[in-house]
C-alpha cells in the first residue's frame, strides 16, 4: 500500500467519522426539541389536573385549609414556568414576552395569598357587571354578588359603579397616601375614569339623583358594615348639586349644597357633562367626609368602597329576608318574608313565601290604606269595592308575580352569598324591579343539628351515589331536562335531571334548585358553572331520570350525593350552617380570588391577533398559548428545519407507490427492524393507524384520473415553482415517529400534506393537527377538493377551516380509539384524495365522492354511542 | 330505603387544627351524628384539656406551632390508651405517616381530604368499640 492511498484511506475515514459525528449531534438536538414538546403536553396536563383539583376544592366536599393553597399556587406556577421555559427553548426563544405575564400572574396570586388588596390597586374604579371576586377585599361579597345576579336572575340589580379605597383616597385631598408619591397623577386618573362612567350614567338615566352607598370592606372583620349612604341630585340648570346624608332608614339627615359654579365654569360642558361633573365634584366631597371619619377609626386602617348607582323616585320599594326575624309578623314560621313599603311614609305589608318552588304566598299581613292611596300601577284605593273590586283600601301594594320573582332571586342570592340576606329592592317607574342592596341577615335561632339529623334519620332515599360537583341541599319538583329545552320554560326553583352533563345545560342551571345527571363527572365544565352558582349538585349518578319521574318532589343533599323524597325542611336550613364551605370561609374567598388568575381561558382562537402572550390573564391562557404554539411548531418543523433530510432515515417499503422516510426518535420502531422497514415493522401508534389508511385497498379507485391540458396549465407556476425548487429543501415524505408521536410530512404529486398527532392512552394529551394544500387541477376543482375534505373533517368533529384550496383542521382531546379510527380515515383520505384529485368535473361531485368514501371509513363517527359531550375541558 | 342513624353511643371527639377552617367544618359534621366535639386551634390548650377529660377520638393536625401532632398523640395515649386518634396533616410523607402508625394512631388523612373519609375513620372505630368486624377493604 503506498502513501497516497493510505492517506486517501486516513481521510475518508476521518470524513466518514466527521460525517457521522455530525448526524448524532443533530439526532440528538432533534430529539431534545421533540423532549420539549412531549414535555409542554406533559406539564400542560399536569397543571390542567392541578387546577381541576383546585377548582373542585370549591364545591364543598373537601376538606382544606390555607396550606393546600399555598402549595396548590406553588405546584401549578412551577409547572407554567417550566412550560414556558420549554416552548422557547423548542422555538429558539422566540416567546421570551411569555416570562413577564408569568411574573405578573404569579405575583398576583402570591399577593392574594398575603392578603395584599394592593394586587388590583390600579382599579379605583369598577363597573357592577365588570366585578368578579378577585374584587371581593376591595368592593365587599355584597357586590360582587350582586354583580353575579346580572348573569342569571330574573330581577337585575340597579345600573352602578364601585369606587374602591384606592379610588377614595385619590380623591380625598388630605390623604396624602405614601409620602404623596404620585397623588395628583392618581387623582387626575381616577377623575377622569370616574368621569367616564358617571357621564354614561347620566346619559342612561338622564335627571335622575345618584346614592352613594359607603361600606366597610375589611377582609377578614365581619364585612358588609354600612357606614353612611347619600344622595346626590343636580339641579334641573345643572349649576348645582345638592348632598343629603341619609340615616339607615333613607331619611335625609343632612344636606349640602355643592354650589359649584367654577367647576361648571371651568368645564364649559354641556347637558349630562355638565350633571357628570357636579357628580364628581360631589363624590369627592363624599370621599372627604370618609376621609375624616378614617382618621377617628383608630390606629387599625379600615378601608371602604362606594356604590354609586341612579336613585331616581320609585314606586314601591321593600326589603327581601331570606329568614324570618322576630321583628316580623312571621317570626314563628319558616319562610322568605318580604315587606312593601309604598312611597309617601305609608305603613308596609308584610308576606310569608315559600323558600322553594313554586314560592307561593303562605301568609300575608296586608295594611289598610287610606282613600285615596296611590297603588304602585296607578290607580287609586277606594272605599268603594264594588267600583274596583280588586283595589280596595285593604289590597295589597304589590302583585303576586313580582313577590315570586323578588322570592326567586332571594333564595338564589342566598345561595350564592352562602349565608341569610336582607335583599332590598325597589320598583322603578319604567316598570322594572331592581336589587339595590344586600346586606348579612343575623339569624337568632340557630340551627337545631339535633332535629336535623333526627329529621334525616326519618327519610326516604331515591337514590344515591355519583359524585359531588357542588355539595348544599336543594329541593323542589324534578323536571327532566336535556339540549332541545328551552331554558325559559324551566320552571325557577325547580331540580333539573338530565341524562348528560351537557355545557348547554347551563342557562338551566342558573334557575334550578339543584342539578342531577346520569352522565358526566364532577371534573366536567357543566360541574364547574355549578360551582360557580353554588347549584348543589350530583353528576353521575345511575339511572337517575328513571328513579326520579318529573313532578316529584326531592330534597338533593350535593354533599353526601343522596337525594331524598319530598321536602325535607330541617335539611335545608342545615345546609346553610358550618359544616358547608361557603363565601362566608376565607379560604373559600381566596380559592375563588385565586382562580380567576389560573383558570378562565380567555385565548380562545389561534388565529386572531388577541391571541398573544401579552393577553394571557391567567395561568391556563399561558399554558394552551404554548400548546398550540408548540404543535404549530412541530406542524412546519420539517420547513424550519430543511436540513432534517441529511439525517439518516430509513425507508419505508410500501405496497402503494409511495416513497416514505422514516426518522425514529425513540420507541417508533421495532428495535429489531431491518434498515428497510415494512409497515409490521412500525411501533408508532398513530403512523401505524394513518398507514393501515393509506394502504387501504377500498381508498384507491381504479378509474384512471382523467388529467386535463386545462390542469397543467393551471397549475403551471405552482408546480414550476416546486419543481425548481433545490431537492435538498424540497425534501421527501418524512415520518417523525415516536411510540405515541407522528410528524408527517408529505409531498404526493403536488399536494402538500402535514399531519402531527399524539395518540396514547392520556386523553387530554391526545391530539391531531392536520394540514392539506396544493395539487395539480385549476382552482376551482382545488376548491371543490378542500370543501370534500372539510366535509370528511367534520364528520370526525374536526375544527376545521378553509382558505383558498388551504385546509387546516385540529382534533383534540379525544379517545384513543377515536383517534385511531380518525388517523386511519385521514390515511385512507389522503390516497383517496390523491387518485381523485383531477377526476372532479362538478359540485356534485363533491357528495359522489362523500358517499363513496364515507361509508368505508367513516362509520365509526356515525356511530359514536354515548359519548359524555359535557366533559370538554377546552 | 329508609336512613336509620347509626350512631348507636354518642362519641366524644376533639379536633385539633391551627387552621380554624377546619375545626369549624368537622365539628357540625360530628354533632350532626349525635356526638359532642370540643375543637382546639392551639396545642398547649388542647393537650391541657386532654389531661383533664378522656375523649373517645381525637383528631388532630400534624404541623402545628408548639406542640406537633405526635405529641398531642402521644398525650392522648397517656391520658387514654383507649382514645384513638386521627392524624390529619397537609404535609403527607411516608415517613410521618409510618411514624404516626408506630405511635398508635388509629389512622393517618392527608390534607385536602373528603368529609366522608374522616366520617368513615370515625365509623370504624365505632365499629370496632362495638365488636364488629371491620368492612371489606378497610
Amino acid at each position: 500500500m503506498d502513501t497516497v492511498s493510505a492517506l486517501r484511506r486516513w481521510w475518508s475515514g476521518l470524513e466518514a467519522g466527521r460525517r457521522e459525528a455530525r448526524q448524532e449531534i443533530d439526532f440528538w438536538r432533534l430529539q431534545a426539541l421533540f423532549n420539549n414538546f412531549k414535555r409542554i403536553l406533559l406539564l400542560n396536563n399536569a397543571v390542567l389536573e392541578d387546577m381541576a383539583k383546585m377548582e373542585r376544592a370549591l364545591g364543598g366536599e373537601y376538606i382544606f385549609d390555607r396550606a393546600f393553597l399555598e402549595s396548590s399556587v406553588s405546584g401549578i406556577a412551577n409547572r407554567v414556568h417550566h412550560v414556558v421555559y420549554s416552548l422557547n427553548a423548542l422555538t429558539g426563544n422566540h416567546h421570551v414576552a411569555l416570562y413577564d405575564r408569568y411574573q405578573d400572574i404569579r405575583t398576583l396570586l402570591d399577593d392574594i395569598l398575603a392578603n395584599n388588596i394592593q394586587a388590583l390597586a390600579d382599579e379605583a374604579v369598577l363597573p357592577l357587571r365588570a366585578i368578579g371576586w378577585e374584587h371581593e377585599p376591595l368592593v365587599g361579597m355584597d357586590l360582587v354578588c350582586l354583580a353575579a345576579l346580572s348573569a342569571s336572575a330574573q330581577i337585575t340589580p340597579v345600573d352602578g359603579l364601585a369606587v374602591t379605597q384606592d379610588g377614595i383616597r385619590a380623591l380625598d385631598p388630605s390623604d396624602l397616601g405614601d409620602a404623596g408619591n404620585g397623588k395628583g397623577q392618581r387623582l387626575a386618573e381616577t377623575r377622569a375614569v370616574l368621569r367616564e362612567h358617571l357621564r354614561r350614567l347620566v346619559k342612561v338615566h338622564p335627571g335622575v339623583p345618584v346614592a352613594v352607598v359607603v361600606s366597610r370592606v375589611d377582609e377578614d372583620e365581619e364585612s358588609l358594615q354600612e357606614a353612611g349612604s347619600f344622595l346626590l341630585n343636580v339641579d334641573q340648570e345643572r349649576r348645582e348639586a345638592s348632598l343629603a346624608c341619609e340615616d339607615s332608614r333613607g331619611q335625609t339627615a343632612e344636606r349640602i349644597i355643592l354650589a359649584d359654579r367654577e367647576i361648571h365654569r371651568a368645564e364649559e360642558g354641556e347637558g349630562e357633562n355638565d350633571a357628570a361633573e357636579l357628580l364628581l365634584h360631589g363624590l369627592e366631597r363624599i370621599a372627604r367626609i370618609v376621609g375624616r371619619k378614617t382618621e377617628t377609626d383608630g390606629p387599625q386602617r379600615v378601608n371602604y368602597a362606594f356604590f354609586v348607582h341612579p336613585q331616581p323616585s320609585s314606586l314601591l320599594a321593600g326589603t327581601i329576608y331570606t329568614r324570618p326575624l322576630s321583628s316580623n309578623p312571621f317570626a314563628a314560621e319558616d319562610g322568605l318574608v318580604a315587606e312593601v313599603v309604598p312611597l309617601h311614609g305609608a305603613p308596609g305589608d308584610y308576606f310569608l313565601l315559600r323558600r322553594t318552588h313554586p314560592f307561593e304566598l303562605i301568609r300575608s299581613l296586608i295594611q289598610i290604606h287610606p282613600a285615596g292611596h296611590r297603588f304602585a300601577d296607578g290607580r287609586l284605593a277606594s272605599a268603594d269595592s264594588t267600583e274596583q273590586p280588586h283595589l280596595s283600601r285593604g289590597s295589597a301594594s304589590v302583585e303576586p308575580g313580582l313577590l315570586r320573582g323578588l322570592a326567586e332571586t332571594a333564595m338564589l342570592l342566598e345561595r350564592i352569598f352562602g349565608a341569610p340576606l336582607e335583599v332590598r329592592w325597589q320598583l322603578w317607574n319604567d316598570g322594572a324591579c331592581r336589587i339595590t342592596r344586600l346586606r348579612p341577615l343575623v339569624c337568632e335561632v340557630a340551627p337545631d343539628l339535633a332535629a336535623a339529623a333526627e329529621e334525616s334519620g326519618e327519610t326516604t332515599i331515591i337514590c344515591q351515589g355519583g359524585q359531588t360537583g357542588q355539595s348544599g341541599v336543594g329541593a323542589g319538583p324534578v323536571v327532566h331536562v336535556d339540549e332541545a329545552m328551552d331554558p325559559k320554560t324551566f320552571p325557577p326553583g325547580a331540580v333539573a335531571v338530565a341524562r348528560f352533563a351537557s355545557p348547554n345545560l347551563t342557562p338551566v342551571l342558573q334557575r334550578a334548585a339543584a342539578l342531577i345527571t346520569e352522565f358526566g363527572s364532577a371534573a366536567g365544565h357543566l360541574a364547574t358553572v355549578a360551582r360557580e352558582l353554588r347549584l348543589p349538585s350530583i353528576f353521575g349518578l345511575p339511572g337517575a331520570l328513571g328513579l326520579l319521574p318529573a313532578g316529584t318532589e326531592v330534597t338533593v343533599n350535593g354533599g353526601e350525593t343522596t337525594v331524598y323524597r319530598g321536602i325535607v325542611e330541617t335539611m335545608l336550613r342545615f345546609g346553610a350552617t358550618d359544616m358547608e364551605l361557603t363565601p362566608q370561609d376565607r379560604e373559600y374567598r381566596m380559592l375563588r380570588r385565586l382562580l380567576r388568575f389560573i383558570q378562565p381561558l380567555h385565548l380562545v382562537d389561534p388565529k386572531t391577533q388577541e391571541f398573544a402572550p401579552e393577553n394571557c390573564q391567567s395561568f391556563h391562557d399561558i399554558i394552551h398559548f404554548c400548546h398550540e404554539q408548540a404543535v404549530e411548531e412541530l406542524a412546519h418543523f420539517q420547513e424550519r428545519w430543511p436540513d432534517l433530510g441529511t439525517m439518516r432515515t430509513r425507508p419505508l417499503e410500501l405496497d402503494v407507490p409511495l416513497d416514505i422516510q422514516v426518522l425514529d426518535i425513540g420507541g417508533g420502531v421495532l428495535p429489531e427492524a431491518d434498515f428497510r422497514l415494512r409497515p409490521g415493522q412500525i411501533e408508532s401508534v398513530p403512523f401505524a393507524a394513518f398507514l393501515t389508511g393509506l394502504t387501504d385497498p377500498r381508498a384507491r379507485n381504479p378509474d384512471a384520473p382523467s388529467l386535463g391540458l386545462r390542469d397543467i396549465l393551471a397549475s403551471m407556476p405552482r408546480s414550476m415553482g416546486l419543481l425548481t425548487t433545490p431537492v435538498d429543501t424540497l425534501g421527501g415524505n418524512l415520518a417523525i415517529v415516536g411510540s405515541e408521536y407522528l410528524n408527517l410530512s408529505l409531498r404526493m404529486g403536488y399536494h402538500f400534506n402535514v399531519i402531527d398527532a399524539y395518540l396514547g392512552e392520556d386523553v387530554s394529551r391526545n391530539y391531531v393537527y392536520f394540514r392539506f394544500v396544493g395539487g395539480l387541477a385549476d382552482p376551482e376543482r382545488r376548491g371543490w377538493r378542500a370543501r370534500f375534505i372539510a366535509k370528511v373533517l367534520a364528520t370526525m368533529e374536526f375544527k376545521t377551516s378553509i382558505e383558498g384550496d388551504l385546509v387546516v383542521a385540529r382534533l383534540k382531546l379525544t379517545e384513543p380509539d377515536l383517534l385511531r379510527a380518525a388517523l386511519l380515515a385521514l390515511g385512507a383520505l389522503t390516497t383517496f384524495v390523491r387518485q381523485q384529485d383531477t377526476n372532479m368535473h362538478s359540485e356534485a361531485d363533491l357528495a359522489r365522492w362523500y358517499a363513496t368514501f364515507a361509508p368505508s371509513f367513516l362509520a365509526t363517527f356515525g356511530e359514536q354511542g354515548i359519548r359524555e359531550a359535557g366533559d370538554e375541558v377546552h | 330505603m329508609t336512613v336509620t342513624n347509626d350512631a348507636a353511643t354518642p362519641l366524644r371527639i376533639l379536633i385539633l387544627d391551627d387552621e380554624p377552617i377546619v375545626c369549624k367544618r368537622l365539628k357540625p359534621a360530628f354533632q350532626k351524628l349525635g356526638h359532642t366535639v370540643e375543637t382546639f386551634t392551639d396545642s398547649g390548650q388542647a393537650l391541657a384539656r386532654l389531661r383533664e377529660a378522656v375523649f373517645d377520638i381525637v383528631v388532630t393536625d400534624l404541623k402545628m406551632e408548639g406542640a406537633d401532632g405526635i405529641q398531642v398523640l402521644n398525650g392522648a395515649k397517656a391520658s387514654s390508651p383507649e382514645t384513638q386518634v386521627i392524624v390529619i396533616t397537609g404535609f403527607a410523607t411516608l415517613e410521618t405517616a409510618k411514624e404516626s402508625y408506630r405511635k398508635g394512631a388509629f389512622d393517618f388523612v392527608a390534607k385536602p381530604f373528603k368529609l366522608r373519609d374522616i366520617l368513615d375513620c370515625v365509623k370504624r372505630i365505632e365499629d370496632r368499640r362495638r365488636g364488629l368486624p371491620a368492612e371489606p377493604g378497610q
